[in-house]
């Protein structure tokens, strides 16, 4: 249980990586089509919170997951929406949009549950073996029908964004949105379709973070939303390296549980802790400079 | 499709409370060359967007065949069988060629993949045609300017426009592409296709259009059939007073110079390798003296563009030493060497001017703050409106934003900067690239007096321009520059054909 080359490992590595490499792949698709997003932390809590009260409400893990993909659908296109219509500068949105979904999500814990820190629990999906072997942990990994639809989504950015029609017409909107419109290309429709599939691939990281811990948490996207940011950028905005650096991000922190489990609360478990987020400026510091952003990130078509 | 006669009725376009185009009547047909020109900010680019859908009219009709274009978008236009190439490409840098050419009119198999192939096999089609050869898998932005031009046709042609119009498509090219250009365009007019090209060459006027319309402060002034031999019809000179409203700019008089004059710039063993381990400059040695002008010829992509960079000090890699009067510029940051070395880079969209600030500001970019102990306060509001009248710049409002600005006014921005700035005297250098690119008649002789005086006043002076003719006229001696090397010197009165031959490399005759 305790080896750091182990099954257990490499369930845990995938479970914690799900939400991180979700909302990286959000963010690649939002950005590589010319819209600045740092609301992705927003949408992972709303995701995650509007997924347990369907859930709750209607006993049904498959409602919420549905319910809870279209919020974050929905919230993604309702930033869009402010930045392309309303020619709301994009990072002011998107801190608007991360405030009003913390506080809205506090309060409707509130209103809808009556406290301030955690839903009921919910059954969420329980498939796979019960037992608490790495093989075990692994399975029911493997087989989680969230898991399942973040890894298709994840793999299929790639090849879209690269060999499709509405891939070519989303980086050229990111690239060069006055050429791009020249072409007789749509921007804002194609920013809005870019920032709806954005929203709810971020949403499958949201609710997979709920349904992991059977129910919402306060707070519980824990700044996720802004380390998947970091590895977009690292990544020179390619969803296929932030998808790596956050499994990356998902293996330290990982071995940070694992070690810490073995230092067994001595003096050096506060550091461990510390492990991922050092990795992630380490990164980050040799990154800096050298990725080039979508020339057309922030600018409109006309 | 047989191309579609374009008629401009009355066409009215205003910006706030600006006209930039007035009730203006044109007619475009198939088969011809229709060569618009005139004054910067005349209106000839809005009266091209407007034709093609990319403006709508404020008041007026704009007719593709017997219909009226509506909904005015690019899409429309393109539908109709109208296409544009804009002054400034409109391209995806990073996108490759194909990329390009197929963004908006993507063929697709199922679930929307792109069919590459067959995109690839329709512009090879057309490119065997028209001759529009383009290399379809390179990065935009490693193409050349030509290739790129190139491919903004290929890219027109190959949504099915049959009427094509190019805005200023000759101001990047070097002559010799300017005429292969035209040879395309005068095929794919003989095939029935409707042709209008705007531009300030007025040779090329006279050697390739069948038809001129001159504009004037926003007004079709003059509209006529142009034949190269006949009478009756308009001719050079009259298209010059047409376009100026008045009599043509007085000749440029090359200022005298002193043999013995003391060497003002000296360029040293200059190397330069890029990134992909490319030599781009080799070794280049080059002095300039007091009130001297040297132009630098050479066909597009020989280092040219590098050797001017390098002097700015936007090369670190650069080695060699580059001197102003006595001080070693080599080491300097391009702050420092601001103070001794004017240089106004080649591309003023991306590198000379911030489209999203004010003229003003653009005017004075980079003198605030400069100020040294003792020195007289910079008088910010005095140098914008000298430097707005000594250029004529149009409109004379500081307020207005660059990127407003037509295409000639904002070079005009550029080269005022780098020139009213320097010290006059033996111990300031000015590196100009393309000076008179994109700028009219009139403008172009400004600047070309602004560049005598400069030299006159003992600044050494380097051009670098496609325009041989400008050279020959401006310049003291002329250098040819090939793959990085400095190849041969000559003398302003060698011809066209001397000059031409040198830079392709081959020997005189
Ligand atoms: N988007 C805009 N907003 C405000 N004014 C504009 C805009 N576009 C053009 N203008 C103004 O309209 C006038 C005509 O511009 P236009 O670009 O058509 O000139 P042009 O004849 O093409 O000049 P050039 O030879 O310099 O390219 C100019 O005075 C310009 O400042
Ligand atoms: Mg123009």
């Amino acid at each position: 249980m305790s080896s750091i080359f182990s099954l257990t490992m490499v369930a845990e590595t995938l479970r914690i990586a799900v939400p991180y490499a979700c909302a990286a792949v959000a963010g690649v698709w939002a950005e590589r089509s010319g819209i600045i997003q740092i609301g992705l932390e927003g949408i992972l809590l709303t995701s995650a919170f509007v997924s347990v009260a369907v859930a709750v409400a209607s006993g049904s893990a498959v409602l919420g997951l549905v319910a809870g993909v279209a919020a974050g659908a929905a919230f993604s296109l309702f930033h869009a929406v402010l930045v392309e219509r309303a020619r709301i500068d994009a990072v002011v949105s998107g801190i608007a949009l991360n405030l009003l979904a913390f506080a809205g999500t506090r309060m409707s814990l509130r209103g809808l549950f009556g406290s301030a820190s955690n839903s009921p629990s919910i059954e969420a999906f329980r498939f796979g073996p019960t037992g608490s072997r790495g093989v075990d942990l692994l399975a029911r990994v493997l087989l989680d029908p969230v898991t399942i639809l973040a890894v298709l989504a994840t793999a299929a950015t790639p090849f879209l964004l690269a060999r499709t029609r509405l891939g070519l017409r989303t980086r050229a909107a990111g690239e060069n949105p006055a050429a791009a419109a020249m072409s007789g290309v749509n921007v804002p429709r194609v920013r809005y379709t870019a920032l709806l599939i954005s929203g709810a691939i971020c949403a499958l990281g949201g609710v997979h973070l709920a349904f992991d811990q059977h129910r919402f948490e306060s707070g519980m996207s824990n700044g996720r939303g802004f380390i998947a940011l970091a590895a977009v950028v690292v990544s020179g905005w390619r969803a296929e390296r932030a998808v790596l650096a956050c499994l990356a991000f998902g293996a330290l922190e990982a071995l940070q549980i694992v070690l810490q489990d073995q230092a067994n609360r001595s003096a050096g478990a506060d550091l461990i802790q510390l492990l991922p987020y050092v990795a992630t400026l380490l990164v980050l510091g040799f990154a800096a400079g050298r990725a080039a952003a979508p020339r057309g990130l922030g600018k409109h078509a006309d | 499709m047989d191309a579609p006669v374009i008629r401009l009725d009355a066409v009215t376009r205003r910006f706030g409370d600006f006209t930039a185009v007035s009730a203006a009547e044109a007619t475009l047909s198939p088969g011809e060359i229709h060569a618009i020109v005139g004054e910067n900010g005349a209106g000839k680019s809005t009266l091209l967007k407007l034709a093609a859908g990319v403006l709508a009219p404020s008041a007026g009709r704009v007719l593709v065949g017997d219909d009226a274009l509506s909904p005015a978008t690019p899409a429309e236009a393109i539908r109709r069988g109208v296409g544009m190439v804009h002054q400034h490409f409109m391209l995806v840098a990073a996108f490759t060629a194909l990329e390009n050419l197929m963004l908006g009119a993507e063929p697709v198999r199922s679930w929307g993949r792109l069919d590459l192939a067959s995109a690839r096999e329709k512009a090879q089609a057309i490119a065997d045609r028209t001759g529009l050869q383009v290399p379809l898998d390179a990065v935009t932005e490693t193409l050349s300017v030509g290739e790129r031009q190139r491919l903004e046709i290929l890219r027109v042609l190959y949504r099915g426009a049959r009427a094509i119009l190019l805005d200023e498509p000759t101001a990047v090219l070097s002559p010799l592409e300017a005429d292969e250009l035209y040879t395309t365009l005068r095929a794919l007019a003989d095939d029935g296709a409707t042709i209008a090209v705007v531009t300030h060459r007025l040779d090329e006027v006279a050697r390739f259009a069948d038809r001129v319309t001159v504009m004037r402060r926003g007004k079709v002034v003059l509209a006529r059939p142009y034949a190269r031999a006949g009478a009756g019809e308009i001719r050079g000179g009259d298209l010059t007073r047409a376009i100026m409203g008045g009599e043509p700019p007085l000749p440029f008089a090359r200022p005298a110079m002193a043999k013995d004059a003391a060497i003002v710039l000296e360029i040293k063993g200059l190397s330069l390798t890029d990134a992909g381990g490319q030599r781009r400059l080799r070794a280049v040695d080059l002095t300039v003296r007091q009130g001297e002008i040297v132009g630098i010829a050479g066909i597009e992509g020989n280092g040219q563009s590098e050797l001017v960079r390098a002097l700015a000090g936007l090369e670190p890699g650069a080695t060699g030493r580059v001197a102003v009067g006595d001080r070693d510029l080599s080491r300097l940051s391009v702050r420092a060497r601001r103070a001794s070395l004017g240089v106004v880079l080649e591309d003023r969209h991306e590198e000379g001017l911030c489209q999203e600030a004010t003229v003003g500001d653009n005017l004075v970019l980079g003198d605030l703050g400069d100020r040294r102990d003792g020195a007289p306060a910079f008088d910010e509001a005095a140098a914008i409106t000298r430097r707005m009248q000594r250029f004529d710049i149009h409109p004379a409002d500081p307020a207005r934003l660059a990127g407003e600005l037509s295409g000639g006014n904002q070079q005009k921005i550029v080269i005022a900067r780098a020139l009213d700035r320097l010290p006059r005297g033996p111990r300031s250098a000015a590196v100009l690239a393309q000076p008179t690119r994109g700028v009219d008649v009139g403008a172009a002789a400004a600047i070309h007096a602004a560049i005598g005086e400069a030299a006159a006043s003992g600044i050494a002076v380097v051009i670098i321009s496609a325009d041989l003719a400008e050279l020959r006229k401006l310049a003291h001696r002329i250098v040819v520059m090939r793959r990085g090397e400095i190849v041969q010197s000559l003398s302003p009165e060698a011809t066209e054909t001397e000059i031409g031959r040198a830079m392709l490399g081959q020997e005189a005759a």
